[in-house]
């Protein structure tokens, strides 16, 4: 059954924060995306990399609690990338304008190269 | 074996949309459908199913969300009955720039994903109660 709450650890990789996500992201995920985004803003995060499990469920909720984080970003000028997503869900980022905000990364180590 | 349907009666609770996903999983899998258009049919069930328990059923506890499958040559056809009266008001397409810029709320993604990944999708207001969305999805889109 789905998720209902999230572990987040945040890992630091030079100038890149690294969000490790576990678990479904739906509207449940939204306190718990936020509540680290607002940690690794505190200790002054320039870059942050969204780890996403790759079975992870994603619904429209999961996808507006990440549009939320992308918006915070924005306005904090933060660069913003995102790693783990299957095939599909690259194309649903696609689809409703994700990826204008955040590059999709291959795998941790690619997005740490690009970004770093 | 002439009738193919299956139908799945599902509680009114966030999470149970998975089982709608699962069973059409399979179906599909039956059916013959490619790993790609699997996925495809499993997000627009479920955003089809959250919108039922969501906004059709308004999250009543006691309420049902009936999804039923049958397929018709290279398509399956899914149809997502809750016991609302149906939607009044279409959110417009999210437009994520303004989202983004906190002109616009983060909602509406749900159907739009149906009406991108969906082939065809009707919405009906069944005649003794409730409210039905009819999506038909080909094996290739």
């Amino acid at each position: 059954m789905q998720q209902h709450s999230n572990e987040i650890n945040l890992e630091q990789h030079g100038a890149v924060t690294l969000f490790n996500i576990h678990g479904d992201l739906t509207s449940f995920s939204e306190p718990f995306l936020s509540e680290a985004y607002q940690n690794a803003n505190t200790q002054g995060a320039d870059k942050i990399l969204l780890k996403i499990d790759k079975e992870a469920y994603i619904n429209s909720g999961g996808i507006a609690a990440l549009i939320q984080i992308l918006a915070q970003s924005k306005r904090n000028n933060q660069n913003i990338g995102i790693t783990g997503v299957s095939d599909h869900f690259k194309k649903i980022f696609s689809m409703v304008g994700i990826t204008k905000f955040a590059d999709i990364h291959e795998t941790v180590e690619n997005a740490l190269e690009v970004m770093s | 074996m002439k009738d193919r349907t299956v139908e799945v009666s599902l509680a009114n609770k966030l999470g149970y949309e998975r089982v709608a996903m699962a069973c059409t999983a399979s179906f599909a899998q039956m059916m013959g459908f490619s790993p790609e258009r699997i996925e495809d049919l499993k997000t627009v069930v479920a955003e089809a199913a959250i919108n039922a328990m969501e906004h059709g059923n308004k999250g009543r506890p006691d309420a049902r969300v009936t999804v039923s499958m049958s397929c018709q040559g290279d398509t399956i056809n899914v149809t997502v009955m809750d016991e609302g009266d149906g939607i009044k008001h279409f959110p417009p397409k999210p437009d994520i720039e303004k989202i983004i810029d906190e002109l616009e709320s983060p909602v509406g993604f749900g159907l739009f994903l149906i009406n991108q990944l969906a082939d065809q999708v009707e919405f009906n207001q069944v005649t003794d109660g409730g409210h039905m969305v009819k999506m038909a999805i080909k094996m290739i889109s």
